[in-house]
């Protein structure tokens, strides 16, 4: 019998909405390509939009605090937006935030970097600010999908699959993984994504299968 | 005392610091630039219907990156000034051209800017949009966009004007060029 290949397998769907269950999502778009060796992944923003998770600017009430800290946010950064900082002050708390923030810049001053990022909770660091996804929500902040490890499990669960995680990557060769199934390999299956197989602009590919894997790490674990 | 009187001078310092800081930071700031726009040019026409298209750039000449969140055209033509013609207009930008009327959320770099493709389109109301379009008016439009920067978003608005006498020359122009 011939050994099959780890492959990345991107999975169309329609644009999904805060209407949509993920997981009924992916049993109805990719059921029948999955199989028991595979890992399911899918985008998180696509999972928190999915969730409600996202939120207009003309919603948020910008605070003092949040005009003043904005400005202090490199110009690339999600949080240089007044709404983004806000979204992420309602997320984290103002105090946690600012906090953070004030840390983060003695942390400069001595060499330290990323310091208001490790500081200022999960959420700080997942906002995509507006433009962030593709339409209809490019004209919404989306913020980081909620029990990312349950999403996960639930995938698992559903489909009989050999794994499952939520994944964020981006076409600046960054990928992490947020939730995943146990037994599998987070920063193995980031590398995997690294070349962003989902997409980030209007390719509605939310979900991408890697065939095979299961067999895969038992032929390197030599099972 | 002295050293409450201290903390309120070290305080009242860093606020105005702060204000210093954001002040000389300032802020994105668009503007569409209606007098650089290109004249209006007869893009396709049939018995009942004219189209007319104009590129109009616009900029971010502030200090700070944006967002156009929002862009869309408002053409002011009153039936009691003129009643011939149904008119719709919609606008979408030069670099990526979309025909759905949508303004997908766009990042301006500060100092940088792009062009919007403005289309007109007539249909007459008896059916003959040349007859219809003789005794056309100047037309105002405004375009109307909403900005995301470092401060609370807005929006605002820039006019410029279609007038009778271009229409009627795109139309000649698209006549000889059929003719030819």
């Amino acid at each position: 019998m011939t050994e099959q290949a780890l492959a990345l397998k991107p999975v169309p769907t329609r644009i999904l909405t805060d209407k949509d269950n993920i997981v009924d999502i992916i049993e109805h778009y990719a059921k029948e390509d999955i199989g028991p060796n595979d890992v399911v992944s899918v985008a998180e923003s696509v999972v928190a939009i999915t969730q409600g998770r996202i939120v207009r600017p003309e919603e948020l009430q910008p605070s003092l605090l949040a005009r003043i800290l904005c400005r202090f946010v490199p110009q690339k950064g999600s949080l240089s937006s007044v709404y983004g900082m806000q979204a992420a002050m309602n997320a984290e708390g103002s105090g946690r935030v600012a906090w953070a923030m004030f840390l983060g810049m003695l942390g400069k001053l001595v060499g330290r970097h990323g310091l208001f990022y490790e500081l200022a909770g999960e959420q700080a660091a997942l906002i995509d600010d507006v433009t962030g996804t593709m339409p209809p929500f490019d004209k919404y902040l989306v913020y980081g999908p909620a029990d990312p490890n349950g999403v996960a499990e639930a995938i698992k669960k559903r489909l009989g699959c050999y794994g499952a995680v939520v994944a964020d990557v981006n076409d600046l060769k960054r990928a992490a993984v947020l939730g995943v199934t146990p037994g599998l390999n987070p920063q193995e299956i980031a590398r995997l994504l690294i070349d962003n197989p989902f997409g980030n602009a209007s390719q509605k590919t939310p979900i991408v299968i890697i065939k095979n894997y299961g067999s895969a790490a038992q032929r390197a674990t030599g099972q | 005392m002295e050293v409450l009187a201290v903390l309120l001078i070290l305080v009242a310092g860093a606020a105005v610091a702060v204000w210093l800081y954001i002040a000389n930071q300032g802020d994105a700031h668009f503007q569409f630039i209606v007098d650089q726009r290109t004249d209006f040019t007869l893009a396709e026409i049939t018995q009942a219907a004219a189209t007319f298209k104009a590129t109009v750039p616009f900029v971010n000449n502030g200090t700070q990156d944006g967002t156009l969140m929002d862009v869309f055209p408002r053409h002011f033509l009153p039936g009691e000034q003129f009643d011939a013609v149904d008119t719709d207009v919609r606008l979408t930008l030069n670099s990526a051209n979309r025909s759905d009327g949508y303004w997908e959320a766009y990042i301006v770099p500060f100092n940088t800017g792009g062009a919007v493709i403005l289309t007109v389109t007539f249909t007459a109301k008896s059916g003959d949009i040349r007859e219809a379009l003789k005794d056309m008016v100047d037309m105002p439009i405004d375009i109307i966009f909403q900005v995301v920067a470092r401060s609370p978003w807005y929006i605002d608005k820039n006019r410029l004007v279609m007038t009778a006498a271009e229409i009627h020359k795109a139309l000649a122009a698209g006549q000889q060029a059929a003719v030819r």
